[in-house]
């Protein structure tokens, strides 16, 4: 199976224990599937444990380093509605910005060292820098029977909005061979309500056609 | 990936790899017999994803007590002839120092290699230190691979390579390697049959000073082979430009920036290049004909100016006019990435920069400072917590009242508790709400610091240190605590793992690396057989008698042990997946909940939070540990499922 890509640069942004590690393994294996160079970084260690996390992943005949270069990524995919703030100077104009609406409330919130932002103002900040979709991908997750499978609502959201150069063949490949089997099903299943989520979005939306 | 996954499979398949296991399977192709490391970000995954094999392939693999003791199983298998490894994170070197420079004398005799995985911009370590000094003092050749497949290839050549030429050899590999991924092209298993050969040789291990100068005239001997050869090395690849009076040298993982950077100039390939895979020694062959090709020359090199100032030296003594640019151009604090090499290239070629990183930098900022503060937190029933939570208690009150307790004579009217920490996932207590730790410096470092403080300041002095690290580097400290009479309460925190590297076992455990059974060490016996005549051991959800025993600590005249022995969450709630069994979240009673905030201002577990005006617990990050019932003073927190009887 060979794909044609030069470069294309994915950067997951959540918070640890999320599963955004898991979700860019997938993206990497399905990758290799498809014959193409793979590249890419994770925080693991200390970072792990409920504190803001990223993975950058990256594939195509071009890619050489493990860190997407800033300015330049093709797709953010950000698990919780905020964290994916923190790293919009890695995106572009041309980027595709993909947000799960369900918010992880930390301590320091809480105890009153830090604010949440309202929703509208997140949305706002994406929208301005690039095209935005916005899903509640944790309930999709929850409809599909488990929360634990939001990295494959997103995953789908992202092979869902026409922007992502591997099949969707490929990708569900490639989350059966990272998922454990028992909970395969509900995540195919994740993945197509992601899938057809975006689709939905983008048509009511008008914006089917700004695909690739 | 479990590289359980990977045997059997057939050779010349690709897969994902991190550059942990692919460091790993390079040593089971390589021929691996033996592998000793201790656990420490970013190199734990080597020894975790060896043991998953090691059956399989036959291979002796250990966590050791510490890097020092590693390095030595991995000597004495390299002695015997058998081709060995050992894994540590940077300043793990630092404590196997003393025994990796005596290596670099003795040599090798079955191929050694010293995975050293550095950790550029200190994501989890005290420091950058750059190991290729450690290196190039011992005599060591140094590899360094720019991805998780490189690394693998190198560590089946630097195996065969370091028996050709008798010397132990580093692969320096970085937060950006190990932690990163890359498809690699598996190959065949090459399994040794080797007996090892035990030979009493005084002439080379034991140390006297004849045998040390007679052994450093044979390593720097085995070095000049290693100097004169390096050329044959295949990790280094020049390209000469005709016409292209402006080259660049990229060492290590620098290359991959240097590419990328090229890439977005469209100019790769129209610019001389010199990859360096081998950083030390440096190939002169090469860099001689680079150098005969260039006027300028750009040295891209993360941290420290290591092959700049070889290159700039070797060029001067060659007679060689040239420009040089290193660390003028390429930050020397922080790990490198696209950006600062593109910006560097930017300026030495003349270029515009296809980016506006201004441009960039004022869009991006304004949202960057929207997100809430999300720092790192000890998880939910994490055992610490109710640890932390016992003995700020119990040392506030104490030092806030010597008197009260008999204790004027020791402390004075009133005092602050000082909180020397130390490394492990309990160094997060220096955050709010706790605030319990005031120094974590190095491994044991907070029980040695507090040697000192206790001979010159009168205040409750509350050390805390894990299992773990206790028994890697607590004993000496302590024994020193004892022998002159430093009145301390030391608080080892016994979660039988060593958690915050992903639960490995420590010699406390009852399961060895591989899982197998394993003696277990008893921390209160070797408390007591160091000399501390007060030694307790305490479930520290039992949060009464936590802070009895931490009272009864504070008023003893020389060193206290507590103990507080509960098994880290992780472990025991994946335990209980395994087994099928659901965790059961606790719930607020409204009713009872006064909003007297305790339960946030003073405990903090992350499944509690306030959303408007009520405490409410998230059912998804709850394990049902119950620390919060016992914390709460108006009984509040309750089961959501209430078992009948």
């Amino acid at each position: 199976m060979q794909t044609s890509v030069e470069r294309f640069d994915v950067l997951i942004a959540g918070v640890g224990g999320q599963g955004t590690i898991l979700a860019s393994r997938i993206i990497g294996r399905a990758a290799v599937i498809a014959g193409l160079k793979v590249r890419g970084s994770e925080l693991l260690g200390m970072s792990q444990r409920g504190g803001a996390v990223y993975s950058h992943i990256r594939f195509g005949t071009k890619v050489e380093a493990p860190i997407i270069p800033e300015g330049t990524a093709h797709i953010l995919l950000s698990f919780e509605p905020s964290e994916g703030l923190r790293y919009l100077h890695y995106l572009s104009k041309n980027s595709l910005i993909l947000v799960n609406t369900k918010p992880i409330i930390p301590q320091t919130v809480s105890s009153g060292l830090s604010k949440y932002p309202e929703l509208e103002h997140i949305t706002q900040h994406y929208r301005s820098y690039a095209t935005t979709i916005m899903l509640d991908a944790t309930a999709l997750a929850i409809q599909a029977g488990n929360p634990i499978a939001t990295n494959s609502v997103m995953i789908g959201a992202m092979v869902g909005s026409g922007r992502f150069p591997l099949s969707t063949e490929v990708m569900l490949q490639a989350v059966e061979e990272s998922v454990r089997k028992s909970l395969f099903e509900v995540n195919k299943k994740a993945f197509y309500l992601g899938f057809e989520k975006v689709k939905q979005i983008l048509e009511s939306e008008g914006k089917a056609d700004v695909a690739l | 990936m479990s590289l359980r996954s990977l045997v059997g499979r057939k050779n010349g398949g690709k897969v994902l790899l991190m550059g942990n296991e692919a460091i790993a399977w390079g040593a089971v192709e390589g021929g691996v017999s033996v592998a000793a490391g201790y656990p420490g970000t970013p190199s734990s995954e080597i020894i975790d994803s060896l043991a998953e094999v090691a059956k399989e392939y036959n291979i002796y693999v250990e966590w050791s007590t510490n890097e020092k003791v590693a390095l030595e199983v991995a000597l004495a298998a390299s002695y015997c002839k058998l081709r060995s490894m050992t894994s540590m994170k940077h300043v793990g070197l630092n404590v196997a120092h003393d025994s990796f420079m005596t290596a670099a004398h003795i040599g090798a005799r079955g191929g050694f290699i010293v995975v050293s995985c550095d950790d550029p911009g200190a994501w989890s370590s005290q420091n950058e230190q750059d190991n290729r000094y450690i290196a190039m003092q011992a005599y060591v050749p140094v590899f360094e691979p720019y991805t998780p497949d490189e690394a693998k290839k190198m560590m089946i050549y630097a195996f065969q390579y370091s028996e050709d030429y008798g010397q132990p050899v580093m692969l320096r590999s970085t937060t950006r390697v190990s932690h990163a991924t890359s498809e690699v092209e598996l190959g065949a298993v090459h399994r040794l049959e080797r007996k090892p050969v035990w030979e009493k040789r005084p002439d080379l291990l034991v140390y006297d000073s004849a045998g040390a100068r007679r052994n450093r005239v044979e390593m720097v001997k085995r070095f000049e082979r290693i100097v004169n050869e390096v050329d044959k090395v295949p990790f280094n690849k020049l390209m000469v430009v005709d016409g292209s009076k402006k080259g660049i040298v990229a060492s290590g993982l620098a290359y991959g920036y240097v590419k990328e950077a090229l890439n977005l100039l469209n100019l790769d390939g129209k610019v001389s290049l010199l990859k360096l895979g081998m950083t030390y020694p440096i190939s002169k062959g090469l860099v001689k004909n680079l150098l005969e090709n260039v006027e300028e020359l750009l040295i891209v090199e993360e941290l420290e100016p290591i092959a700049e100032n070889i290159i700039k030296a070797y060029a001067a003594d060659q007679g060689f006019r040239i420009r040089f640019h290193g660390k003028d151009l390429i930050p020397l604090i922080g790990e490198l990435t696209t950006k600062p090499v593109l910006q560097a290239l930017t300026k030495f070629l003349g270029v515009e920069s296809p980016i506006d990183y201004d441009e960039v930098s004022r869009l991006s900022e304004a949202a960057a400072r929207l997100p809430p503060t999300r720092p790192p937190v000890l998880c939910p029933g994490c055992p610490h917590r109710a640890s932390y939570f016992s003995l700020k208690k119990v040392a506030t009150r104490v030092a806030n009242n010597p008197k009260r307790f008999g204790l004027e004579q020791v402390f004075g009217e009133s005092t602050s508790p000082i909180y020397p920490g130390d490394i492990g996932c309990y160094g997060l207590a220096y955050l709010p709400p706790f605030k319990a730790i005031d120094l974590a410096i190095s491994m044991g470092g907070g029980l040695g610091f507090a040697n000192g403080l206790a001979h010159i300041v009168k205040a409750p002095i509350v050390v805390s240190i894990g299992d773990s690290t206790f028994f890697h580097a607590g004993i000496p400290a302590l024994i020193n605590a004892v022998h002159h009479k430093a009145r301390l309460v030391v608080v080892i925190l016994d979660n039988d793992v060593t958690a915050m590297t992903g639960e490995q076992p420590t010699p406390g455990s009852a399961v060895d690396a591989l899982g197998q059974p394993a003696p277990r060490v008893m921390l209160e016996d070797l408390a007591k057989g160091c000399g501390v005549s007060y030694v307790q051991v305490v479930d520290p959800s039992d949060f009464k008698r936590s802070q009895e025993v931490l009272e009864e600590a504070l008023k003893v005249d020389g060193p206290a042990v507590v103990i507080f022995r509960r098994p880290c969450e992780l472990v025991r709630t994946r335990e209980m997946r395994r087994q099928g069994v659901l965790p059961e979240p606790y719930t607020v009673d409204q009713a009872k909940c006064t909003k007297c905030m305790i339960c946030i201002t003073s405990f903090g577990c992350p499944a509690i939070y306030k959303q408007g005006n009520l405490i409410q617990i998230d059912p998804t990050l709850c394990t049902g540990c119950g620390d919060c019932a016992q914390i709460c003073p108006h009984n509040a927190f309750v089961q959501a499922l209430v078992k009948t009887a």
